[in-house]
Order: structure tokens, then C-alpha cells, then sequence
């Protein structure tokens, strides 16, 4: 089995937050803790793109490489985990991740005073497995079900894709060859961002998502 | 399906805390058990360094060998799409959902509310008890004093001024057994005056559309949307409205169809689609006209299937070419030549394509021929009765279909029937009471047949001159049976109709923002009665593609509230009435409580499908309907048809029509009007609504157009005893049947033989007609643009003028041209020359108290906001995520953030709907009974919209009005 | 000589009496780079896989396919 991964397709994603919340409703997050968002690029313009982003749970995970008290730890399947109570709230994970993921919760929230949360894969963490000490510091455990996060398996348009790396790539791939029918896909125009043969340049406020405007050809460059 | 998984109870030695744990379980209270939820003790932790220590035997030490284990399958509350959940019940209490990944409507997805549906299983912010408002104060009662009160109240304003004084807005929430059994409630009071939220949602589409060939519903379905090859949608944000459709949709687009949008803003949903097309608000008919015109002007419509099943199309085609040249296209939507031609011939030369929308083109004065045009399209096209094709119009709430078709509306009983003496002495049959009876509860026989009033205008029944009301007696008394006050325009007026009213009941889960409303302009007289979530009780509900699902109930209702049909049975004793009220149905008591009884809902779906012929919601017995919610896997996700297994061949849902009785198993019919198929297969033809002939002109279907497999290949009308006996069919009825079908026709016939016979026979009961492009009864018979009464062109207002004003409409006189003329005199656009207009966000849903109370989905949208181009912001000096004071003609000034974005053209604004709380600037947090506010709360947009309603069904414009926007200053 | 013996019998009564205290160390036994929290079992450990790896696999990459439409949808 290949590591677990998170795959959101940029393509299909509505910025419904179904994501958002259906991890904040299986593990009973507290208001401010935010473990997955949606972040959205182009607001409002046509090139409009969103994103599902929580923790990546990285092979070489820089969180786990400056914890100053070594509190985090690698499943088989690639699982990146924390124990809370070693945690110590420094907030270096923080400043190390490049994705945003550690959160820092309010006094009092969940269960644990400030020490960091973050997504956990819906894997718990360092305690018996859905034991109810599991839940209430990393929420549920639904790998030892069986089952996948949450946040995959709601998604209303099935763009965050969650689980074995390998199928998630063919499940990816499938959905690119459907898609790329035709020649506009390769070639000249995508790498250079050229608009395809004969389009239209739209009227003002009304182009098609994507389109950037038309570039002097670049020397040698052969439209396609 | 209850599945009730008991956890094996091999009890191993745990650590102490597991065995303790265990130990408590019994006695704790909801709360505290939520938080424990979900007991399965893992393995002991190994000491060791690493994280995995060596591997031990497994332990399964058992905690929940007490805990009882229960999986409900329910169906969302929200949108009309209906996403299924499987809901895990623990002792009781609601611990976990999981998604139902094999129903064919959502393969497991959801949207951001429909992932934390759960929450009504804590629902904190409930109301918990009835309550009164005393002095001020809202004061919690018991049932009995709120039933007797409420009920004392109603009786008495009913003997003085008569049952018309009592309005009932009912709910396109509840169940369709709940909402039937609310128009038989208020028909027993003796009223017509009862309407729900399809009022300011569909109606205009209803309307509309069931005028041009029949039925006033989604033609197709989510699912068939993947069929298509090019999909328009105008007036519709399904990225955030319908979230999960976009699934279908995408998928479509992934596999070659194209994407069109349409609309004022550029909203998420445009943002995924191929060409988007920024148009002014409010000037649909001439855009599509626009389209039509490239059209017919490049031939590329289909003249056999216009000449065989469309009536009227020349008139249009006379109309279009004469009015809606590129030229004229352009002045009124700003859409150049260029770009509708394009999406004219993607329209055509990607067929079969579909028209998708939602408020955008209802909700507005002419919404009734906005949604006409896109009819008129499509049938030029030759679109309708095609999978991949058809009119997909996505309905609101989760029930709104069912509450339309079987529900409380004014101008009919269920069923579509109407209010005629002949459909009052159907029902008088079906519910099993005597004609005269019900006549007697009327104040008139003439009241009896009169539509009533509608939500959209209830507080002119309050307000208006007692001399222009088409009834004898103001409206005295409210009851907002699940309905919101903040989704309904002109807010302003509305606290001041609360303010003289003598009584206002709310019956809600939530308090609403009736509640806090109420108690900001008036001391006392407010009762608020908490009902039940579709959660706590069972029932079936109707998504928008016309299917019906079969909810179980999850959880027992919360704190003191009590189902709607409980709350109604408790009524109906009170005011006299209750053998009546449940006359042919099984009584329970759901949780064992003497005092609270209420008909089963499986006996109410039976009654339903005893009398509700004319659009075949007979053969959807409780027994079909579960168990395909038991087979879902079994379903085909593109046709939603079974392949195999015990519901082999039905369509998933049983989507109506489904003719007949459950016995004969007609498998529901999935796309309406499709002659590509048998009329037992599913298939369908234009029903003959309208007459046989028009001036010459048959409006029946042509020779050669018929219905697959039909016997009768040409056009024939509604089947009635006296086609029957021409045909020579009448002898295939038993005796039984003939006696029950001398003199009726196919939707009085009780015994339903003259449909069986006419099934047999591959024919529909409802004739084989055309459809009609002309539209003579309505005000405008081809639709025309006509500009919003708060138009921001006065120069347009000339050119394309509203009707003129209508003296008792609706029982109100309603006001057209001289509203509009009075905005040109007074230069309303100089004073405010922004247009508003508002619509969706996905995180909320309708007035937003519920979704506003559920802290997962209040975090995402903390503030109510005004979406504003950064032209008119800089115009202003207002930066983004400052509040300003947005004002309208009505005077009225509401406390918004401003978000400066491109989303909207310059000249436009909006503003969702959802947010209700703050009244002109100030929390009323105070207002609400204790410990129910919602968390969120903000400015309600509808406090400062204004006047302005639909020329036949009084729906309200709220996508075109007008604004100004000024920074805040307190 | 004797200094030293004194220093050498001061130096061991202060050991002793050091760890007749039962005195923890000050400074933590730090392990660079290796995890310190408490152990944690890996996900198939418990019921119902009960340490069958390839089961859990399974049921895992079965379950995956819930999240391709594609599966229901033969294009």
C-alpha cells in the first residue's frame, strides 16, 4: 500500500466547505480551530480556483523535523501524528509548516490547553484506538474502521480525493483523460497559455474562465 | 431499515477508566454522553519507545456491551436535492453520521450542511418549550396552556370575524404527510388562507410552466443533467445552492458537455463554467428572445417537433423577430450581438441541451414569463421530453416539491386540484367526511372557492383598508408554521403588521426571527410553540426531480417539542374537529405518552395515494418507497432506473407521475413528456390542459406523435367516461370500477380504472396535446420584457412599461404602473442608483435561524455582507470589510460589511438573504427567548426590500430593487 | 593524603546522600530525532481487522472507489 494522501481537484472544486465541515462534525472541533479550509485563489474573476487545504502529511515532515521535543510521529501508511500531551505549544511546527496546518486552540478547547491540533488523517493519535481519550484530544479514528477522512468521503463534488496515494492517482488520472479530449489540451497553447485557435476574445466582463489575455507570440513558437 | 448492531460483549481486562466508563454510561445525560461518543475500547498501549510496540494479541475490551446500536437511514433537511445519511444512533442519542454512498441522488456526498446535519441531534438553540411573550418577555408555558390558549384565541377571532382572519403559513419543510394534513387543518378551520414557501421561490415556475404543457415541475433530473451537451444556466447559483447537482454536472463536463452561465454576478457556479455572460438583472426574456432570434434566424430549430407538439410558435417567432433584433438585445440586457449568438449556437448545435434556474428568473414582477421564454426555448429547440434536455428547474427547500404538489397552498387542495366545488367533493371523499360538512366550516360557499391570500403579501391583509380586501375581515391572527418572516419582502411594514395583529404564533424547532421581531414592537400576544425536525419523526419528502424518499426517524424529538402532525391532531381536538382530522387513519403514540397522539405518517402516504390521480401520487405506497431506500446500490445512476433486485425496473424514487395503484407498479416517470418511451416504461406526453382547439387551431398533438407502444397514434384530450365508452374501452372496466367512474373523468375517478384501462393501452389519462408557446390566459400571452418597478433605467421604463395595477388580485389590490411611475417621477434611480439584488451562500439555508444556530456551519460566515464593484466602493470612499448603512426607497437602512470585489459589474450589489438578528444597526440578541438566539445573527436584507409582485402569482421581486451605499456612521 | 581521602569521603557521602533523596536529574534524557510520546498501535491492530494488515489494505482500497463516481458512471 502506498502512503496516504489528500488530492483536491482544482477543476471540480465548488468551495461548498462540506470538508470543513464535516471534519469539525466528526471530531467535534471547537469554534477556531480550524483544521481543513477552503482557500480560494481569483476571487470573484473569471480564473476563479479553489482549494481544499489541511495537512499534507508530508514524507519528510518539517513539522516533525523541528519539534524541539520530538512529540510527532509517522504511521506505517505515512500518517503524520502528534502526541498532545508531550506537546509543549511552541508553535515551531507552526512556523515550519508550509501549509498552515497546526492549529492552536483557545484555553480550554478541546480538552487540552493550547497544545497544537491538526488534521490527523481521521487516525486519532497515541491512544488506544477509539478509546475515549482518543476522542477527546485528536477526534475519531476512522482508518481503524476501516473507513476514510471525513472530509474525502462528503465532498460534494468529489474534487478532495483522501486515502492510498496509488489510487488516488488512477482515480485522478481517469477523470484527466476524460477531460482532455482533443489537442487543446497539449501543446503550445497549454504550456504557453496561448487561448486555442479560432477563440474568441470574450466582451468586457464576460470572459471564460481562464482565459488570459493573448501574448505576443513568442519567437519560434508554433501555435497549434 | 432499523439495523441494530450490538457490540460483542467479550469483556477483557482494560485499564480502570474503560470499566468506570462503562459503569456510567446509563446514567449520564445527553450532553455529557455526546462528548464520550463512540466507545470501543482499543487495545492497551505497550510500553515501548516506539510508536508501535510489538504486536500484542488483539483486546476488544468492551465498554458498550450497554450500548445500544441503531443506524437510521434519513435524507438532509436542507436543498431539494435530497442527499441520503445514514445516521448512527447510540443509546438514543445521535453520535455519528455516515455518508450513503449508494444512493443513486448523491453517491455520499454532501454540501457544508448536509456534512453537519448532526447537529440537530444537539441542537442547542432550540426552542425548547412553549412559549408566551409576557410583558415583553418571552416565558415558558406548558403545552396544555398553549394549546388551550392558542386555541381559544384562534376560536375566538374565528367566530367574530370569521376563519379568513386567521392566516396559516405553512412549510415547505415539513413531510408530504405533514404538509397534506396541513391543508386538510386549515380547510377544516374553513379557510383558504394558508400558503408555504413555494410562494416566493417556484410559484412563478409552477405557474408558468404547468400552463405551457402541464405539469410546473423539474422536467428531468439531477442525474439526467450527465445525458446533456451543453447546459445554460440563467438565474441559477447551483455551486452554492445546489451544491451536490454540480457533482452531476461536472461530471457531465468532464465527459464533453458544455457549461453556460448567465447572471448579474459572477458566482462560483460561473466560475466553473465555459462562457459566462454578465447580464443586467431582471432582463432575462430579452436575452433568451436574443437567443431566439439567431435561432429561427439561422433555422436551427426543429419545425417537425413544433409542427407536432407546439402550439403558437409563429406568434412568438412574429414577436421575436419584430422586438428582439441584436440592437435592442443589447440596450436593454448589455449583452452584445456577439456573445448571443455564441450561446445561441452552443444552445443549438449542442443538443440535446438543457436550461437550468432558479430565483434568477423567478423572482421577479413578469417571473411568470421569464420562465415562459426559457419553456418557449427549449421547445423551439425541440428539447422537452428528451433525456439530456428538458427544463431542469432546481426547487428550494427539501420539500417544497411535496408541499406544491400535496401541500398547503391557496388556490388549491392537493393535488392540484383547485378549488372548484367538484375538487371539494373529491376530497370530501377521499378524507371520508360529508361535503356540506366542510362547506358549513367556510364562511361562504363563495369564500370555499376562492383562492386566499398568499405568505407574500399576508401583512396587507393585516394592513390594507378593510374596504379593498376582496374578504370580510382583516387578517387578525398569524401562525408561522415553519416558515421564516426575514425570507419576505418589505420588512419595515411586516413589525408593523406584527404590531396589530391580536395573536402571532410561531410552531418551529427555532424561535425564528418572528420571534425577536414580534418582541422588538409589541408587549404580548406572541406564542411560540417548538415542533419537531423532519429528524425526529418519519415521513416521505419529494426532492426536485420528483422523486420521493422515505426518511426513518432518528432520534426521539428534542427537549419538549413535539411532531407537526402531533401538534395539528392536538389542535384539530381543540377546535373541535378531531375524529374529522383523522378520520381514515392509524393512530400511535411514538414515544408512549397518553397525551400525544398523531396519525402514522404511513397512513397519511396511503390516503395521499388514494386520492391524488391527477399527478400520480398513487403508486408511491410506504412499502415501495422504503424499500428502495433499503436498495439504493441497485439503482443506475444515469437513468435511475433498478437493474435487478427487489425493485427492479422502478425508477429510483418512484419519481411522480406514478400512475395507478401500487399494484399495477408503474415505475414512476424519470423525464417528463418523453415519447421515446411507454407510457409504462415511464414516458409521457404534453398534457391536454388547455382545450381542444384555439381559434381554428387544434391544440392537440399531430397525427404521428404519440407516446411509444400507444395504441391511439394521434392527438386525444383528457380521458374522462364518455372517451372511454367512444373509444370502446369502457367495457375493459370491472363493475366495480364502472360504478365508481360513471360520470368522472381520469382525476375523480376513485377506483382509478379509467387509468388502468387507459394504461393498458399504452395511453395517457391526460390526453396527448400540444404544448402551448402562446399563453392566452396569462397577462401577457407571449411573454415581454417588462422593466422592475425599482428600475435603474427610467429611460427604459418608457419603452417597456409594467402592467397596469389590479384591483382585488389575490384578494388584495395590487399596485403595478403606479408604483413605477412614481419611481420615474421621483427620480428613485438618481436617489438610488445601485440596483440590489440577493440570493444564496451556501453555508445557510432560507431565513438562516436554523444553519445560523448550528456552530459548524456559523463559523464560516460570520457577518452578513453587500457585494460591491470597487468603482462604486471607491465612488463612495468605502473600503472592504467596513460596515456601511445601505439604504433604500423604503426608507429603511440596514448595517452590512462591504466586500469590494469584481464579482459584481459595476452598478450592481448583493446581499444573501440568510441573516436575520439585527434590526437597522442594533442586536436584538434581547429579543429572543433565552438560550435560543442564534449564534450568528446580522442585517435580514428583506427589512429594507421593496414592493413589487408577480402578475399571476404574486411572487415578490427580489433579485431587481434598488440601494444606496454610504459609509456607516452611528 | 589525607585531604584527599576527606575530599574523596565528602565527595561519595554527597553522591549518597544525593540519591537517598531519590533527586531526579535536572537535564532530560533527550534522544535527538526519535519520537517521545507514548506509543500508539497501528490502524489494523483493533477489531475488526485484529492485526490483519491485508484486510484492512483491502477494505481500505474498496472503499477508496466510493470516492470515483466513475465506478457508477460507464461512460
Amino acid at each position: 500500500m502506498a502512503r496516504m494522501k489528500f488530492l483536491c481537484d482544482a477543476e471540480r472544486c465548488i468551495e461548498c466547505n462540506a470538508c470543513v465541515t464535516a471534519c469539525k462534525q466528526e471530531h467535534e472541533i471547537p469554534w477556531g480551530v480550524n483544521r481543513r479550509r477552503v482557500v480560494t485563489i481569483n476571487d470573484g474573476v473569471p480564473g476563479e480556483r479553489s482549494i481544499s487545504v489541511a495537512c499534507m502529511h508530508c514524507s519528510d515532515a518539517p513539522c516533525m523535523a523541528v519539534c524541539p521535543v520530538d512529540c510527532f510521529y509517522k504511521s506505517e501508511e505515512g500518517v503524520v501524528l502528534h502526541d498532545k500531551d508531550l506537546c509543549i505549544g511552541c508553535g515551531y511546527c507552526f512556523y515550519a509548516c508550509p501549509f498552515g496546518a497546526p492549529q492552536f486552540p483557545q484555553t480550554g478547547a478541546f480538552g487540552v490547553r493550547g497544545k497544537m491540533d491538526k488534521c490527523t488523517f481521521c487516525a486519532g493519535g497515541p491512544e488506544p484506538d477509539r478509546s475515549e481519550a482518543e476522542f477527546q484530544k485528536y477526534g475519531r479514528n476512522r482508518l481503524s474502521e476501516g473507513k476514510l477522512p471525513a472530509c474525502a468521503e462528503m465532498c460534494s463534488t468529489k474534487a478532495l480525493l483522501g486515502g492510498d496515494g496509488d489510487v488516488i492517482a488512477n482515480i485522478y488520472r481517469e477523470r484527466v483523460i476524460h477531460r482532455g479530449k482533443g489537442g487543446e489540451v497539449w501543446g503550445w497553447a497549454t504550456a504557453y497559455k496561448l487561448p486555442p485557435a479560432g477563440a474568441q476574445q470574450g466582451a468586457p466582463g464576460a470572459g471564460a474562465p481562464g482565459a488570459a489575455p493573448a501574448p505576443a507570440t513568442p519567437p519560434g513558437a508554433t501555435k497549434s | 431499515m432499523l439495523l441494530t448492531r450490538k457490540t460483542d460483549s467479550t469483556r477483557v481486562a482494560g485499564p480502570r477508566l474503560d470499566r468506570t466508563l462503562g459503569a456510567r454510561i446509563a446514567t449520564m445525560d445527553r450532553r455529557a454522553f455526546l462528548k464520550r461518543s463512540g466507545l470501543v475500547a482499543g487495545a492497551g498501549a505497550f510500553a515501548s519507545q516506539l510508536p508501535y510496540g510489538t504486536m500484542g494479541k488483539a483486546q476488544a475490551a468492551d465498554e458498550t456491551a450497554n450500548v445500544k446500536t441503531e443506524v437510521h437511514r434519513t435524507v438532509c433537511t436542507h436543498c431539494s436535492v435530497g442527499c441520503a445519511v445514514d445516521a448512527v444512533v447510540e443509546n438514543g442519542v445521535w453520535t455519528r453520521q455516515e455518508p450513503v454512498f449508494d444512493s443513486p441522488l448523491n453517491l455520499g456526498a454532501h454540501c457544508a450542511k448536509g456534512a453537519s446535519i448532526r447537529e440537530h441531534g444537539h441542537g442547542e438553540h432550540r426552542l425548547k418549550s412553549p412559549m408566551k411573550l409576557v410583558n415583553g418577555k418571552y416565558q415558558k408555558i406548558s403545552w396544555e396552556q398553549a394549546i388551550n390558549e392558542v386555541g381559544d384565541k384562534l376560536a375566538g377571532i374565528r367566530k367574530e370575524s370569521g376563519p379568513d382572519a386567521v392566516f396559516w403559513v405553512g412549510s415547505s419543510k415539513h413531510s408530504n404527510e405533514q404538509s397534506y394534513l396541513l391543508r386538510k387543518f386549515v380547510s377544516y378551520f374553513g379557510s383558504n388562507n394558508c400558503d408555504h414557501q413555494a410562494r416566493i421561490c417556484h410559484s412563478t415556475t409552477v405557474a408558468g410552466v404547468a400552463n405551457t404543457w402541464g405539469y410546473g415541475a423539474m422536467t428531468n433530473s439531477y442525474n439526467d443533467m450527465q445525458n446533456t451537451k451543453c447546459a445554460i444556466y440563467m438565474g441559477s447559483n447551483a455551486a452554492e445552492a445546489h451544491p451536490v447537482s454540480m457533482l452531476h454536472m461536472l461530471h457531465a463536463k468532464e465527459t464533453g458537455a458544455k457549461m453556460i452561465v448567465v447572471d448579474p454576478r459572477f458566482t462560483r457556479t460561473a466560475a466553473k463554467a465555459d462562457e459566462y455572460v454578465r447580464i443586467r438583472s431582471g432582463t432575462d426574456i430579452a436575452f433568451v428572445f436574443g437567443m431566439l432570434y439567431h435561432i429561427f434566424k439561422n433555422n436551427w430549430q426543429d419545425d417537425k417537433y413544433i409542427n407536432d407538439r407546439v402550439y403558437g410558435m409563429d406568434k412568438v417567432k412574429a414577436d421575436v423577430m419584430a422586438k428582439w433584433t441584436p440592437d435592442k438585445v443589447e440596450e436593454v440586457t448589455g449583452v452584445p450581438e456577439a456573445r448571443v449568438y455564441k450561446l445561441a449556437e452552443m444552445m443549438a448545435k449542442n443538443r440535446p441541451s438543457t436550461v437550468v434556474w432558479c430565483m434568477g428568473q423567478t423572482q421577479h414582477t413578469t417571473g411568470n414569463a421569464f420562465v415562459r421564454a426559457s419553456c418557449i426555448l427549449q421547445l423551439a429547440l425541440g428539447n422537452v421530453g428528451v433525456s439530456g434536455g428538458g427544463t431542469n428547474i432546481f426547487r428550494g427547500h427539501d420539500n417544497v416539491q411535496g408541499a406544491t404538489d400535496v401541500g398547503p397552498n391557496p388556490d388549491s387542495l392537493p393535488g392540484y386540484y383547485g378549488v372548484a366545488t367538484g375538487s371539494w367533493k373529491h376530497f370530501a371523499t377521499v378524507w371520508g367526511v360529508d361535503y356540506e360538512w366542510i362547506k358549513k366550516q367556510f364562511a361562504s360557499q363563495a369564500m370555499m372557492e376562492k383562492p386566499g391570500m398568499t405568505v407574500s403579501r399576508w401583512i396587507d391583509g393585516v394592513l390594507e383598508k378593510n374596504e379593498l380586501i376582496d374578504q370580510d375581515s382583516n387578517l387578525r391572527a398569524l401562525v408561522f408554521w415553519g416558515h421564516a418572516p426575514n425570507s419576505q419582502t418589505r420588512g419595515k411594514e411586516m413589525v408593523e403588521a406584527m404590531k396589530k395583529l391580536d395573536v402571532l404564533v410561531v410552531i418551529d424547532p427555532y424561535p425564528s426571527a418572528t420571534a425577536a421581531m414580534a418582541a422588538m414592537v409589541r408587549k404580548d400576544g406572541v406564542y411560540l410553540l417548538p415542533a419537531a425536525t423532519q429528524l425526529e419523526t418519519s415521513g416521505s419528502c419529494t426532492a426536485s426531480n420528483r422523486s420521493l424518499q422515505w426518511r426513518e426517524r432518528v432520534i426521539r424529538p428534542l427537549f419538549e417539542s413535539q411532531t407537526d402532525h402531533a401538534i395539528m391532531y392536538a389542535f384539530a381536538k381543540k377546535f373541535g374537529w378531531g375524529p374529522e382530522f383523522i378520520k381514515n387513519y392509524e393512530m400511535w403514540k411514538p414515544d408512549g405518552d397518553a397525551k400525544w397522539e398523531e396519525p402514522t405518517p404511513e397512513s397519511v402516504l396511503k390516503e395521499i395515494n388514494r386520492g391524488m390521480w391527477t399527478i400520480g401520487y398513487t403508486g408511491q405506497s410506504p412499502e415501495r418507497l422504503k424499500l428502495h431506500m433499503k436498495n439504493m446500490q441497485t439503482f443506475d445512476v444515469k437513468t435511475l432506473r433498478a437493474k435487478g433486485g427487489p425493485c427492479d425496473g422502478d425508477y429510483f424514487g418512484l419519481p411522480w407521475p406514478c400512475y395507478g395503484t401500487p399494484e399495477i407498479k408503474h415505475p414512476g416517470s424519470p423525464n417528463l413528456y418523453d415519447q421515446s418511451r411507454a407510457m409504462m416504461d415511464g414516458g409521457g406526453c404534453f398534457r391536454a390542459n388547455f382545450g381542444v382547439e384555439r381559434d381554428g387551431v387544434s391544440l392537440l398533438a399531430e397525427d404521428g406523435s404519440f407516446p411509444k407502444g400507444s395504441d391511439l397514434t394521434t392527438g386525444y384530450p383528457e380521458f374522462d367516461h364518455v372517451l372511454m365508452k367512444k373509444l370502446g374501452w369502457w367495457d375493459e372496466l370491472s363493475d366495480a370500477e364502472k360504478k365508481a367512474a360513471e360520470g368522472k373523468n381520469w382525476k375523480t375517478d376513485l377506483s382509478g380504472g379509467i387509468q388502468r384501462v387507459t394504461m393498458k393501452h399504452g395511453a395517457h389519462p391526460w390526453g396527448n396535446a400540444k404544448a402551448r408557446a402562446v399563453v392566452w390566459n396569462f397577462p401577457d400571452g407571449v411573454p415581454q420584457h417588462r422593466e422592475p418597478l425599482y428600475s435603474p433605467r427610467p429611460d427604459l421604463v418608457a419603452k417597456y412599461p409594467t402592467h397596469d395595477d389590479k384591483r382585488a388580485f389575490w384578494r388584495l389590490p395590487t399596485l403595478y404602473k403606479s408604483v413605477q411611475e412614481a419611481n420615474v417621477k421621483e427620480k428613485v434611480a438618481e436617489k438610488f442608483p445601485l440596483v440590489l439584488t440577493s440570493g444564496r451562500l451556501v453555508e445557510y439555508e432560507g431565513g438562516g435561524e436554523e444553519t445560523r444556530s448550528n456552530r459548524w456551519l456559523a463559523e464560516l460566515q460570520q457577518e452578513c455582507f453587500i457585494e460591491i464593484n470597487p468603482v462604486d466602493a471607491n465612488n463612495r470612499g468605502v473600503r472592504d470589510g467596513e460596515y456601511v448603512w445601505v439604504k433604500t426607497p423604503t426608507g429603511a437602512q440596514i448595517k452590512v460589511k462591504t466586500q469590494v470585489t469584481e464579482r459584481v459589474g459595476k452598478g450592481t450589489t448583493f446581499i444573501p438573504f440568510h441573516f436575520s438578528g439585527w434590526w437597522m444597526g442594533k442586536d436584538m440578541l434581547g429579543f429572543y427567548p433565552e438560550g435560543s438566539a442564534p449564534i450568528i445573527r446580522g442585517e435580514a436584507v428583506n427589512t429594507a426590500t421593496t414592493y413589487g409582485y408577480d402578475s399571476v402569482t404574486m411572487m415578490q421581486e427580489t433579485k431587481t430593487t434598488l440601494c444606496q451605499v454610504e459609509k456607516f456612521t452611528a | 593524603m589525607i585531604a584527599t581521602r576527606i575530599a574523596l569521603t565528602i565527595v561519595s557521602v554527597a553522591t549518597l546522600a544525593l540519591a537517598g533523596c531519590g533527586e531526579r536529574p535536572q537535564v532530560i534524557n533527550y534522544k535527538q530525532g526519535t519520537y517521545q510520546g507514548k506509543p500508539d498501535t497501528p490502524a489494523y491492530q483493533g477489531a475488526p481487522f485484529n492485526g490483519n494488515k491485508q484486510q484492512w489494505d483491502n477494505a481500505i482500497e474498496t472503499r477508496m472507489q466510493s470516492q470515483n463516481e466513475y465506478t457508477r458512471l460507464h461512460d
